[in-house]
């Protein structure tokens, strides 16, 4: 651990110096670091919110370091200093009952939808499926397409109307099974 | 936004910074405090009998009571802009020193005691001149804490800020000493301990919220 320490300070004083790699891994250790310390003090839903803060606020008193001194106390204080905020925030937000009526009209059609136009598309070849994705989903042209694919134009109307009518031919036969 | 993608932004507009060094701070403040005295005392805003007075205890009493104050304040202030380090010890040596240097001032008063009434010794008029001159000789060394606060990380907020009031109304409190022409212990206990009160006031107030981060 001490080692692991050590190894911190120095990550530090070398982002200090303007090192963005070691600062990037630095932060990437601190992160999992901080959950672990987070989840032990806050309810789950609030503990990636105080990781990001505690990751600004190390990021913006980073120059308050002294890499003479072990880096560990200095983390400690900084994510204390921030949980402690954390808990002060908290205690300010009132907590109100739900109430009855804040149900509201989900997505749960478009997620669907969403869901099951990919398993559908699972089923076409690998070209129809990339000329019906590509000219019918996401609007390019024939042209464009064809550039895209490697297909030229004619294989992609045609590509693009078999698949469609397999397509078809599988929701019809779902529907009669439904 | 994910803590991954935070850390790519964090990471990707890293700059270099030099890290807090507490002498370099103290050295700012030192300047700070080093140019009023040497301002006041340049431009004539020293007492006249000074010599003369140097020879007292009162007037060592009330300088040594405002250094001391100042020396613990601004030790105290410094140390809490290190997120590791907390004001309060030092706040609490700043309670002892003010009480030992009012019950010293009790001792000298008695040992010297004056036969004229409570409300000449007071001079409520002169009292509330020296207190306003006082807060006002704080103001520099209340901006350089103010900005070095900034600059810092106290996780004590409250502290901090108390720390850094003392530091300042006992600086403005000695700077005024050679140009005060009150020595009386009860004059100096009621008039210099309103004033800084009002400095640690003002700083609990307006420094605090300049701690957060």
């Amino acid at each position: 651990m001490d080692g692991v320490r050590d190894e911190w300070s120095e990550l530090m004083a070398a982002a200090q110096g303007g090192h963005g790699g070691a600062y990037r891994r630095l932060l990437g250790e601190l992160r999992q670091w901080l959950t672990r310390y987070y989840a032990r003090r806050l309810p789950p839903a609030l503990v990636d919110d105080a990781v990001q803060d505690a990751l600004i606020a190390i990021h913006q008193k980073r120059h308050t370091y002294d890499p003479a001194r072990p880096f560990r106390p200095w983390l400690a204080a900084v994510a204390r200093h921030k949980w402690i905020d954390r808990l002060r925030a908290m205690a300010r937000e009132r907590t109100d009952a739900l109430p009855d009526d804040i149900a509201t009209g989900d997505h749960e059609e478009s997620v669907v939808s969403a869901t099951v136009l990919r398993e559908l598309m699972g089923t076409l070849k690998p070209a129809q499926a990339d000329a019906i994705r590509l000219v019918k989903l996401e609007g390019y042209s024939i042209e464009e397409a064809s550039a895209a694919t490697g297909q030229s134009g004619s294989l992609v109307k045609v590509n693009i109307h078999r698949g469609l009518a397999k397509l078809a031919a599988i929701v019809r036969g779902r529907s009669d099974d439904e | 936004m994910t803590s991954e993608r935070l850390i790519e932004t964090l990471a990707a507009g890293l700059t270099p910074v030099r890290p807090r060094r507490l002498s370099r701070d103290a050295l700012l403040l030192g300047a700070i405090g080093t140019v009023e005295l040497a301002l006041l005392l340049m431009l004539g805003g020293a007492r006249r009998d000074l010599a003369t007075v140097m020879m007292q205890p009162f007037f060592w009493w009330k300088l040594g009571t405002m250094a001391v104050l100042a020396a613990i304040g601004l030790v105290t202030a410094l140390r809490s802009f290190d997120p590791t380090l907390s004001p309060r010890p030092g706040l609490r040596h700043a309670t002892v020193a003010v009480g030992a240097a009012l019950a010293i001032g009790w001792l000298l008063d008695a040992t010297h005691r004056s036969g004229a009434s409570l409300a000449a010794r007071m001079q409520w008029r002169d009292g509330l001149h020296c207190m306003t001159v006082m807060a006002l000789l704080s103001v520099p060394m209340f901006a350089g804490l103010a900005v070095l606060i900034r600059r810092s990380a106290p996780t004590d907020r409250t502290g901090t800020a108390l720390a850094a009031g003392i530091a300042a109304a006992a600086w403005g409190a000695f700077v005024f000493t050679f140009a005060c022409p009150h020595d009386d212990p009860l004059y100096v206990a009621i008039w210099y301990l309103a004033g800084c009160s009002l400095v640690v006031l003002a700083a609990r107030w307006l420094l605090a919220p300049m701690a957060r981060w």
